[in-house]
């Protein structure tokens, strides 16, 4: 039989369909939460509690899934593709000693090979032992000649299952229900293709076995394999005489009963399913559904009797009788499994179209808006200022293309955090050849910025390893390290303090960064009320470490106090630039000066809110991202010095800014983020409060997941300006500022499209739920997110001054 | 040509070395021939091949092409005044260490895995890049910071010996940056590893890189040969 499922699954995916009876939909986001058990309700579960005996050999995906469901259990690993036979060997040294045993019910035999069959011929003799046994064999998903499988392509979604029962059919079906002709059978051997549904197999398997149907099951007991399993198949058609019609009406009979309970069990689900919904059916489908299955349940109840009482009439009234019933139940599950897969499998694609078209527009606003100012400005982006594409501009689109194209694979989007290192210390290597060819020898900018790539790199795999099920420490370190340093007090001491120690280096920088830049006014006070807020974090830090000396036990009260102190601190001073920028017009002409007070003022009042939300990490990361994009800054100014002396030719690399919104990225998953939203840090909302509000909460996460990889390098892109510029004119200095952002925003859009579309196009990949879908809503939100703030900068740092370009950014 | 020699200090002005098409190919067929040799050694007499056994076959590939590349490439070394063959020689060994460390650095700084496991690999791989790479310029041009600058930093190459050294180097760099595009893919083959696909990559610009050369000096030498006459 072929066996096809709706949209598509693989491995442990595979196995959540055939058991659970239902669609793979949204649900399976819930994959995405990081839990690999099932925990709907499915066959095996229902096994276990019907008193069943299930023993399981052979792929240990299913000991993941269903952790204490099996009687017995032969898990073999199955990481490694190519060995084929650790997993079957094992297999079969088990599977022939436990057929002889009389001590399950159901066996399941995971093999990865083909061959099972080989194996099971031996043992197919009838009258044996096994005569009452019913057999299946069936792939949990089908594959591509080049052994490909997890897409949507119809070798991938189809594969095959091979039902065997040792019964001699005693009766017959009409041949009505048989939906595919049945092939002809030669050589005496009942032999039949067709085809079912994924959807079906859970339905079928539970009514063979006698078991409840899976509470989330909308699928259909197949007539075929509930014919086979039930011993009543038979391919001579319909005949005649009374005696088999006798028990043919039996079977009908039974079978109706069977789609009684089906229908009643569907019935249920979307009755659940759409009062727990938000959006639901509507409530047109709802009445059609309710309306099929009044129908059907009204004609059951007025047959029954008619069938007990008139149990020995004549076949001829009986039998219709049975085939409208069934007929209508038949109806009922169809409509509802086409309902059901509209509504939850079927893509909107006009206004997939319509999202598409806004995005590709704003992309063309972008570039125009670009082209636009470059011009009138005299901006050039390569410091040789002839008008063909520099290297620099090429890298950068090269770069950018390469981390759009490969949000094509699922592999590529579990390790973004690895492939936008990668490409980041590949522009930091082409930056090191920049700086030589000028003859300006950055050699120990870039191999700092190499190093704290690196570093997040390795913090990167860590976190990545963490996010796959089963992980082990001991695998990357090893066991003495892990041992020594839970041993010793004096490491653990060492890792609580050194987060304070960095704090305290944050609070120097700051503190270096406005005595020395003569910084006046308000901007200083802002500054300074940012190192109150350091010191409070460390203090907080330090009095959770010595929680157990009396002289600290402040209470609930004490340790919500100081977040919230530092909350209030980081509003107030976002207030106050506020006002400051409302009412005061700067009266210096040293405009650089002033665009650099502004964004260490901004960047330290929103950095104090994050790093206490990020935890002992945070000053870490912090460090790391201040060193890095001080060597971007750096390097970005190999260009600006080496060529342009007062010429008036101002020159933006947008390689720079490539490389500050990569950056970014590096720190999103440094932070042991991920595009999942298991990967989400739920403790972070709660850290200064106890109890859950709606709003409240999610700005903090918000702010947590986002803060380091979106607000802080927004905010700071006027540094990639400020720093790099001899000329204090402030019409040059405005210009490039909204170059800069409109790049940034170019680049975010870009990212953002290329995800659209990879996920458009995978939209019935086995991933989508899982991983497509999660990716897809972490980068819309941070491309609302990156608009809403490029606005908010360009209104904070323009201020005054005419700014023509924020109309583009708030489309 | 002139007015790009200028930048060159004067102690250095001794005429580059006259190399023919012929030359060159011949030097690049050695060097191709020398890692055809250790592929083949390590396949037949050792029955190891790069994906089974990356690290013992990577350290056959360096340390049977080290002395044909140095050789070869020591012969063309320039300013032949101050600095003998053996000079040379003992200058692509030094380099040899010191570009393995340049590269391993930049390998791990671009994702290679940290860890014992991998740790004799990288440094077989990073032998290999170095040997590829910077060897061949170091035997040739010794110290001279210009010409490094010229031929790494601007990739200008100049006369023919500038051709053999640049191309097939950028050809490996350029080659073992690709390489590492498949690492991260699920298809579970045995070959995704590091450094297994990056070494293919490596020595596939590599022996791309030669050809390029060959077919520059070719062109160059047809085209001085029309204007002359």
């Amino acid at each position: 039989m072929h066996f096809s499922h709706p949209t598509d699954i693989v491995a442990s995916l595979g196995f959540q369909g055939i058991t659970t009876g239902g669609l793979p939909t949204f649900i399976d986001v819930g994959n995405s939460f990081g839990a690999p058990a099932i925990t709907e309700d499915n066959l095996l579960h229902q096994l276990v509690q019907n008193g069943k005996r299930v023993v399981m050999m052979g792929d240990d995906t299913w000991m993941q899934l269903f952790p204490h469901h099996f009687e017995r259990s032969y898990p073999f690993p199955s990481f490694n593709v190519k060995d084929l036979d650790t997993v079957d060997n094992g297999c079969i040294d088990h599977l022939i000693p436990s057929l002889y045993q009389e001590d399950w019910d159901v066996l399941i035999a995971h093999f990865l090979g083909v061959k099972v069959i080989e194996v099971l011929k031996s043992q197919s003799e009838t009258g044996g032992l096994h005569e009452n046994t019913f057999l299946l064999v069936m792939g949990d998903h089908g594959q591509t000649i080049n052994g490909d499988h997890g897409g949507g392509g119809p070798e991938e979604v189809e594969t095959s299952i091979f039902a065997m029962s040792f019964k001699q059919p005693p009766s017959s079906i009409p041949s009505k229900y048989n939906t595919l002709s049945g092939e002809s059978d030669l050589d005496k051997k009942n032999l039949r293709i067709s085809s079912i549904q994924q959807l079906d197999f859970a339905a079928t398997i539970s009514a063979l076995l006698g078991i409840p149907f899976p509470f989330g099951s909308i699928g259909h007991v197949n007539p075929e394999l509930y014919a086979l399993g039930a011993g009543t198949l038979n391919f001579k058609g319909v005949v005649e005489n009374c005696e088999n019609q006798s028990k043919l009406e039996e079977w009908m009979l039974n079978y109706a009963n069977v789609l009684c309970m089906n229908s009643w069990q569907v019935k249920r689900y979307i009755d659940v399913y759409s009062a727990s919904s938000v959006i639901g059916f509507s409530s047109e489908d709802l009445f059609h559904i309710a309306d099929l299955y009044a129908q059907a349940a009204e004609k059951w109840v007025s047959h029954t009797k008619n069938f007990f009482t008139y149990k020995n009439e004549s076949c001829n009234t009986v039998l219709p009788a049975l085939e409208r019933q069934i007929d209508a139940y038949s109806n009922f599950l169809a409509s509802v499994a086409e309902l059901a897969r509209s509504k939850w499998t079927e893509f909107n694609l006009k206004l997939m179209a319509i999202g598409f078209g806004i995005m590709f527009l704003s992309i063309c606003i972008h570039i125009l808006a670009i082209t636009k100012v470059k011009r009138q400005n005299a901006i050039s982006f390569s410091a040789s200022g002839d008008s063909g594409i520099s290297f620099g501009l090429f890298l950068a689109c090269f770069i950018v293309a390469i981390r759009a194209c490969s949000f094509l694979s699922n592999s590529y989007i579990l390790e973004e955090g690895k492939v936008a290192s990668f490409l980041l210390a590949t522009s930091g290597i082409v930056k090191l050849r920049d700086s030589i060819k000028k003859k300006k020898k950055m050699v120990l900018e870039v191999i700092v910025f190499l190093l704290v790539i690196t570093i997040c790199r390795l913090t990167i795999e860590v976190g990545l390893s963490k996010q796959t099920p089963g992980f082990d420490f001991s695998k990357f370190y090893p066991s003495w390290m892990l041992r020594s340093t839970y041993g010793l007090p004096v490491l653990s001491f060492i890792t609580e303090i050194v987060p304070v120690i960095f704090l305290m280096l944050l609070a120097i920088f700051l503190y270096k960064a406005i005595s020395s830049g003569c910084s006046e006014g308000l901007c200083k006070y802002v500054a300074m009320g940012s190192i109150l807020s350091y010191m409070l974090i460390a203090f907080h830090w330090v009095s959770e470490i010595n929680i157990l000396s009396p002289g600290w036990v402040l209470g609930g009260i004490g340790r919500n106090l100081v977040p919230r102190i530092i909350y209030a601190i980081g509003f107030a001073q976002l207030s106050l630039l506020m006002f400051h920028q409302l009412f005061n017009r700067e009266k210096s002409f040293d405009w650089k000066k002033i665009l650099v007070d502004k964004t260490v003022a901004v960047l330290s009042s929103c950095s104090s809110t994050i790093i206490i939300l990020l935890g002992k990490q945070g000053p870490l990361v912090s460090v790391a991202a201040i060193i890095g994009g001080y060597c971007i800054m750096r390097l970005g100014d190999i260009k600006h010095d080496a060529n342009n002396k007062g010429t008036g030719n101002s020159t933006i690399d947008p390689l720079t800014v490539t490389q500050w919104s990569i950056l970014g990225v590096c720190l999103f998953f440094c932070t042991g983020h991920w595009c999942a939203f298991d990967g989400l840090r739920y403790g972070a909302a709660f850290i200064g409060f106890d109890e859950f509000v709606l709003v409240r909460q999610a700005i903090l996460l918000t702010i947590d997941t986002f803060g380091l990889s979106l607000i802080l390098p927004i905010f700071g892109l006027p540094f990639l300006v400020a720093c790099c510029r001899t000329e204090y004119r402030k019409h040059v200095i405005f210009t490039q500022l909204s170059l800069v952002y409109l790049l940034y925003g170019l680049i975010m859009a870009t990212t953002v499209t290329a995800t659209m579309v990879c996920v458009a196009i995978h939209r019935r990949h086995l991933m989508v739920w899982g991983l497509f879908a999660p990716k897809f809503v972490f980068d819309v939100v941070g491309l609302v997110l990156t608009d809403f703030l490029i606005c908010l900068a360009s209104l904070y740092y323009f201020g005054h001054n005419s700014t023509p370009q924020k109309q583009i950014d708030e489309k | 040509m002139k007015h790009k020699r200028q930048g060159r200090p004067a102690g250095l002005e001794a005429p580059l070395a006259l190399v023919s098409a012929a030359e060159a190919f011949i030097v690049h067929l050695i060097c191709a021939v020398g890692l055809a040799v250790s592929l083949w050694v390590a396949h037949n007499l050792l029955f190891n091949s790069l994906i089974s056994h990356p690290s013992q076959t990577l350290f056959l590939i360096w340390v049977i092409e080290c002395p044909v590349v140095i050789l070869l490439y020591s012969h063309y070394r320039q300013n032949r005044q101050q600095s003998s063959y053996l000079r040379a020689v003992g200058r692509g060994m030094l380099t040899l260490l010191a570009g393995a460390l340049v590269s391993a650095f930049a390998a791990i700084a671009l994702g290679a895995p940290v860890g014992a496991k991998y740790l004799s690999s990288t440094i077989n791989w990073s032998m290999m890049m170095s040997l590829f790479a910077v060897v061949p310029a170091a035997s040739v041009f010794g110290s001279s910071w210009t010409d490094w600058q010229r031929l790494f930093a601007c990739t200008k190459p100049v006369g023919t010996v500038d051709y053999m050294i640049c191309l097939p180097a950028h050809g490996a760099i350029i080659g073992s940056w690709f390489g590492a595009w498949p690492m991260p893919l699920d298809w579970e083959r045995p070959w995704q590893e590091w450094p297994i696909c990056v070494s293919f990559g490596a020595i596939a610009g590599y022996l791309i890189g030669m050809v390029a050369s060959f077919g520059f000096v070719l062109v160059r030498g047809i085209l001085q040969h029309t204007k002359s006459d």
